[in-house]
């Protein structure tokens, strides 16, 4: 069972200490006294039991004062103006007001899906250490703070035919 | 009298024998049957019999992926619910959720967890990626689960979207509108996957049909078989916690 990043982990602390002159990893990564093996039930199951009925009294909080929207009968001759996409589309469709569509509604979309899928062959860096993959970890954060941004654009300052609207800040709103 | 007392035995072992039948393992009150639960449990199966503490330590899953999973359960629950009160039809959906929101028992509670665990499942589906990538778990030989990853993330997409549009009100066909014209762009294919997608060149009752039967059946098929596989690589993989 997964002790061969374990392994691997050790095997490098052992290389280090060898590089630095040392007969002793220089840096104790893992205690294993506090590491322990541990049964699965009912210590690990008792722990995601816990997770699912926090889980389940947040849904049944929010479900029971929060109601799902639900407009009027749809109407294919009266077009909302704006009309918008759900919001997890909402960066999609915020590309779609800056670009062309082809590029926009396709090729990004296409492109960011395969670069996802590339992700770990395109990593080179073995290491898994936070300090040691500086770039991905900014690289990632430019994506979230991208994606996660041109949703809240969408969502809450985008009105009007998908014009910018600031009133929702501002507090003029139309 | 002794008849009457051996058969009282006769019953109780037979009625134990049929509880016992229930469960491969005895109660676990001792350690070892507590740790062979896990093996021969049906339900417990999914995990190893043992774990090293750091494998599974919250701060570092946060249990994402799990709650990912509870929440495709709490949909399907829900979701199951819904199908017995809702009907497919433009003539007939927008007031089967009329009625489910106003009078059917616990209707609109159902409805409301059906909606609000599917925008919570797009979140914690999303935020378990960045987790993964955030901690390098992707990493040889983890790979191609997060391929199957990144396409349980387009099925969870996929569903909300489908979604959607069943109450049929104003909010969903012209969402659905918009985020089907998307598809419109796509060089040569575009036009032809739009049709597709709503059986016609506006959404109307072919469209209500196909997106009902991709969120009950199609989606949810796709998404469980690739969830079983997924789960399957992590545990043939190795956990990735103990950093």
């Amino acid at each position: 069972m997964a002790t061969g990043a374990r392994e691997r982990l050790d095997a490098r602390d052992r290389v280090e200490a060898r590089r630095r002159g040392l007969s002793e990893p220089p840096l104790q990564l893992r205690d294993d006294s506090e590491d322990e093996m541990i049964v699965s039930f009912p210590e690990f199951v008792f722990k995601e039991f816990i997770a699912m009925v926090a889980m389940t009294v947040f849904l049944l909080v929010v479900s029971i004062w929060l109601q799902a929207p639900l407009l009027g009968k749809a109407n294919p001759a009266m077009t909302p103006n704006p009309s918008k996409a759900p919001w997890y589309f909402l960066g999609l469709q915020e590309l779609l007001a800056r670009f062309p569509p082809l590029m926009a509604g396709v090729a990004f979309p296409t492109f960011v899906i395969v670069l996802m899928i590339l992700v770990p062959y395109l990593d080179r860096n073995p290491s898994r250490r936070p300090s040691e993959r500086k770039l991905a970890i900014f690289l990632f954060a430019l994506y979230a703070v991208i994606t996660v941004g041109l949703v809240l654009v969408g969502t809450f300052f985008r009105g009007h035919e998908f014009n910018f609207d600031w009133g929702w800040v501002l507090g003029n709103e139309s | 009298m002794k008849m009457i007392g051996a058969a009282i035995d006769e019953i109780y072992s037979v009625l134990a024998q049929m509880v016992s039948s229930l469960f491969r393992h005895g109660l676990p009150l001792t350690d070892k049957i507590a740790a062979r639960t896990a093996l021969t449990n049906f339900v417990l199966h999914i995990h190893p019999v043992r774990v090293r503490r750091s494998w599974i330590r919250m701060s570092y899953t946060l249990c994402l992926g799990g709650l990912s999973f509870f929440l495709f359960i709490v949909l399907t629950v829900t979701g199951l619910y819904l199908m017995f009160y809702y009907v497919p039809a433009t003539s007939h959906a927008y007031q089967d959720m009329r009625d489910l929101q106003f009078v059917v028992t616990f209707g609109g509670v159902i409805r409301n967890m059906h909606r609000w665990a599917a925008h919570a499942m797009v979140i914690t589906v999303w935020l378990h990626m960045a987790r993964v990538f955030l901690t390098g778990a992707y990493k040889k030989p983890r790979e191609f689960n997060w391929a199957i990853g990144t396409f349980l993330l387009l099925i969870t997409l996929l569903l909300s979207f489908s979604g959607y549009l069943l109450p049929w009100d104003q909010l969903s066909i012209w969402a659905v509108t918009v985020g089907t014209n998307m598809a419109k762009y796509a060089p040569i294919a575009g036009p032809y996957t739009r049709y597709l997608m709503l059986g016609g060149r506006a959404v109307g009752d072919a469209t209500l049909l196909r997106f009902y039967v991709a969120h009950v059946v199609g989606l949810p098929l796709i998404g469980f078989l690739l969830m079983v596989v997924h789960f399957w690589r992590v545990r043939k993989d190795g956990f990735s916690g103990g950093l």
